[in-house]
Parts: structure tokens; sequence; C-alpha cells
């Protein structure tokens, strides 16, 4: 929205106020409109699972689940959540137990300096919405587009196939 | 990273996105899954400083079955591609392609729009694209046409839509039973890489490996995705054999115009491309390349 003061100073209001449902609670924000969602869960929410690694889509580490689904949350403008369920690590846990994926995380030591780690849970927990029995293929697949840089993929792969992939 | 400098439109229905569209025209850029266009934001370099967010119009998401054609609106995404049985059924080769873009987050984001709208030579779903007969409906708010996607491209980010147009469709023909079918594409990493070449192909084939005809369109080597004509014209009516796998390879290596860039040399390419074309043809010849057979084991 612009509005104009004088003939001369424009003051540019471009906050937008978006109301999504972020790990089960409603929330309003109020934000410009094509600042990206990984920006506003950060800066605005709180959110700190979510990392800002390339903000390009390659990396991963700010990956989010929109309707079930993981997203890299630095390609999503905040108006385009209007109305969607986002769900981020900190949304897994329910009444202070951890979830399953999260569990074997720990369990397994898949991680090291830890800042991959939320996106690719959230990566596995998209894929075992979808798939509660993925295979290994599977699971490489909806894990490729998250990096770790410090080479921890081996028991990142055993976690997710503690609780998805143990069942074959 | 400025966020704050763009105004960002988003309208609720088709009609009203057309009526903007009409006004801003080439002032405003259109973004939907945003997969390429918040890249382009974050880098700064987009001149556009108002966006129009078409991810709200519902009525363009949809894969509908007409007869031959199956329509599919534009903000269908590549996820919904590969669950959507009538496309597995009907055109497996758009669903191959779709499960390289990117990596999963990238296909649950991005749309065939996009990756026409954005008309890089290296868009991966144009050369299956090309090879299903598909064709692209342009809509503004006083006329409609439609394009066939081989006559869309004019050279890199170029294409015919006039800027107060939308892509809101694209239909492509559905692939007969029994047609031996591949999309090979070379990136610099599994997930996640532009490719470096992509070759999309539908055979039709007797019992006896006779070439009745075939469609060979390649990605990233020419200022557009291009079909390889020449190496048609050679393969058909001929008996598939090792030679002429080997001579589809070569020709197709010399058809095309690639160059050089900072993923690799415009020879690099072109032995990329034999490589490609030479491994999927030799795949139909020994049987185990994908023939459009009907079967899907699909969510939907
Ligand atoms: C990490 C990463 C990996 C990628 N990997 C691949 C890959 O392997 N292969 C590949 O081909 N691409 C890849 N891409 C590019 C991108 O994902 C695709 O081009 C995708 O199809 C774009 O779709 P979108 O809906 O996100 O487009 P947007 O970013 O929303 O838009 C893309 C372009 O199309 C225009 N546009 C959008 N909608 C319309 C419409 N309805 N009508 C007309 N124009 C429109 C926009 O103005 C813009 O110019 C990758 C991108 C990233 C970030
Ligand atoms: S920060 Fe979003 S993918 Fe790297
Ligand atoms: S544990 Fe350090 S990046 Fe993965």
């Amino acid at each position: 929205m612009q509005k104009f003061l004088t003939p001369n100073i424009i003051v540019l209001d471009m906050d937008v106020s978006v109301t999504f449902t972020l790990n089960g609670k409603q929330v309003i924000v109020k934000a410009p409109a094509a600042k990206s969602l990984l920006r506003v869960l950060r800066e605005d929410l709180g959110i700190t699972s979510v990392k800002p690694g390339c903000e390009a889509g390659e990396c991963g580490a700010c990956t989010v689940l929109m309707d079930g689904e993981a997203v890299t949350s630095c390609l999503v403008m905040i108006v385009q959540a209007e109305g969607h369920q986002i769900v981020t690590a900190e949304g897994l846990v329910k009444d202070g137990k951890l979830d399953p994926l999260q569990e074997a995380f720990v369990e397994e030591g898949a991680s090291q300096c830890g800042y991959c780690t939320p996106g690719f849970i959230i990566s596995a927990k998209g894929l075992l919405l979808e798939k509660p029995n993925p295979s290994e293929n599977e699971i490489l697949e909806a894990i490729g587009g998250n990096i770790c840089r410090c080479g921890a993929y081996p028991r990142i792969i055993n976690a997710i196939k503690k609780v998805g992939g143990e069942q074959h | 990273m400025n966020y704050s400098q763009y105004v960002v439109h988003s309208p609720q229905n088709l009609n009203e996105a057309l009526g903007i569209l009409k006004e801003k025209a080439s002032e405003i850029r259109l973004i939907s899954g945003g997969t390429d266009v918040m890249v382009l934001i974050k880098d700064n370099i987009i001149k556009e400083k108002e966006l129009l967010n078409l991810s709200f119009l519902n009525e363009l998401r949809y894969i509908h079955e007409e007869g031959n054609t199956i329509k599919i609106g534009a903000l269908i995404t590549y996820k919904e591609l590969e669950k959507s049985k009538v496309v597995n059924l009907n055109a497996p080769i758009l669903v191959d392609a779709s499960k390289t873009i990117g990596a999963a987050q990238i296909q649950n984001l991005g749309t065939l729009a996009g990756n026409l709208g954005n008309a890089s030579p290296a868009g991966d779903s144009i050369p299956p694209l090309y090879v299903l007969n598909a064709s692209v409906k342009l809509q503004s708010a006083d006329s409609e046409r439609v394009v066939p996607v081989s006559e869309f491209f004019l050279g890199p980010r170029k294409t015919k839509r006039a800027p107060n147009e939308l892509i809101t469709e694209i239909a492509i023909e559905k692939t007969k039973p029994g047609l031996y079918y591949f999309f090979k594409k070379l990136g610099l990493r599994e997930a996640n890489a532009i490719s470096l070449v992509s070759v999309a192909c539908i055979a039709d084939l007797d019992q006896y490996k006779k070439v009745n005809s075939i469609k060979l369109a390649l990605g990233a080597v020419a200022p557009t995705v291009m079909f390889a004509v020449k190496s048609e014209k050679l393969a058909t009516d001929k008996q598939l054999d090792l030679n002429l796998v080997d001579e589809i390879a070569r020709s197709v290596s010399e058809e095309i115009s690639p160059i050089t860039d900072i993923r690799g040399s415009a020879e690099y390419r072109r032995r990329a491309a034999y490589g490609l074309v030479y491994e999927g043809l030799y795949e139909v010849l020994m049987g185990t390349a994908k023939r459009v057979s009907g079967s899907f084991e699909g969510v939907y």
C-alpha cells in the first residue's frame, strides 16, 4: 500500500498482515509481503530451528513443512503462507516429548555441528508422512536437497531408517 | 536483501489477476512457486518492483483428461504431476523429468508454468513437453491463444508471451501404450543442479525394433530446447541395432549447437549428448528401457 503524505514525500508501507498456522497455533504476523517465510520465522517469530544457509533453495537448512510437504522456507514469500499449516522442528515436540525422528537423530548421533539437523528432520518427516515405510532410495531422494557440511550422512540415513525403514 | 521495496499483489481469482496484469503489464513480475523469482529477489537482480502473486488462483490447480489430451493448470507443481494417475499412465516421461527437478522441496513448490515462464534453455520439463506435443495457453484480460511449446521460446529468457498475458494451462498429448520413452539429464550433482545436457525421447518401434517414428528433444545445447530433426529423420524406418544407436547419437551430437559456459565446454556437451542418447537408445534396443504400460503404483 502506498500512502502519499505530501507530493514529494512518499512513505512506502508494504507490510501485510498474514494469518497462518504455525506448529498447530494460529499466528498473525505483520511483515513486508515479499519477505521470506524463513526470515519471518526467525526474525519476527523467534523460530530459530529454521536455518539460513544459501537462501537460494539449495541447501535445505531452512526446510519446513507446508501442509505436510517439505519446502525451503527461503523461497516462500510470507504472503504465500496465508492460510497454510507450517510446521518446524519445534512443532514436532509433543507435550515435552521429542518426535521419534528427533529421538533417532539423538540416539544415532546424527549431528555434528547440528546446523543442518532441523532441515534433515523436517525433510524426513515430510517423507514419512507420505510413505511411512520408505525404501532406502526414497530416503536418499527425500534428503537429496539437504546438505550437511560436516558429512554426517551415514548416521542421518541410519536415524531415518530407524524410524521409517526398519519394518522392511 | 530489501524485501520492503516490493509491492505484492495477491489476486484471489483469475479475472482479478488478468485485470492487474493488463494495467501493469511489464512493470510487474509474475510469481508462482517462487523457486526462480525468490532467488532473483535475494540477489537483487529483478527490475520490477511489483510482484503478481499467482499462488491463490486455485482455479488454475487442476489436471483434466480430455480425449487424447491432458490439460494441466498453471499452478500444478512437479509433486502433483508425480502423484497424478492420469499423468503417470499417459505421459510418464513428464513424471520422470519432474522427479529430477531440484530436490523434493523444489518439486513441492515449483510449477511447469514457472519453468516455461523462466524460459531457460536448460529447463528440464521442456524437452519432455516438446516430445509430448505440448501447447501453452496464454490468457490476457481481452484475449486467449494457444501456442505450441516448440514455438513458444524465442531465445534464452525470451518467449512469445506478451506482458499482459499469463500462462494459464499446458496441454499435452497422451503417449500411446507400448511406446518407448526416456528422459536423461547430466548435471554436476544429483540434486539441485542445472542440466548440462538433457534429452527426452519417445520412440515407436515395431516388434522387431524397426523404428516407425521417433522424437528427440534436447535441452541446454542451443538457445532454446530443440528437436534433433535430422537425427529423427535418420532413424525413421530403420532397423535399430548397435550401429544405428551409435549413428543416431553421433548425429545428435553434431546437430546441436552448445556453448561453453561455467558448467562445461561446448565439446563436453557434445560428448555428453552423445552419451545420453546412446545410453537411452541402447536401453531401448536391449529391451530395458521403459515403455508406456498403463501400470501405476502411486498414491492417487
Ligand atoms: C535449488 C533449485 C534447484 C532447481 N533445479 C532445477 C532443475 O533441476 N531443473 C529445472 O528445470 N529447474 C530447476 N530449478 C528452477 C525452478 O525450480 C524451475 O524453473 C521451476 O519450474 C520454476 O517454477 P516456479 O513456479 O517456482 O516459478 P517462479 O519462480 O514463480 O517463476 C519463474 C518464472 O516464470 C514466470 N511465471 C511464473 N508463473 C507464470 C505464469 N503462470 N505465466 C507466465 N509466467 C509465469 C515468473 O515471472 C518467472 O519469470 C531449480 C531452482 C532451485 C532454487
Ligand atoms: S537457506 Fe533455504 S535452502 Fe538454503
Ligand atoms: S552436522 Fe554440521 S552441517 Fe550437518
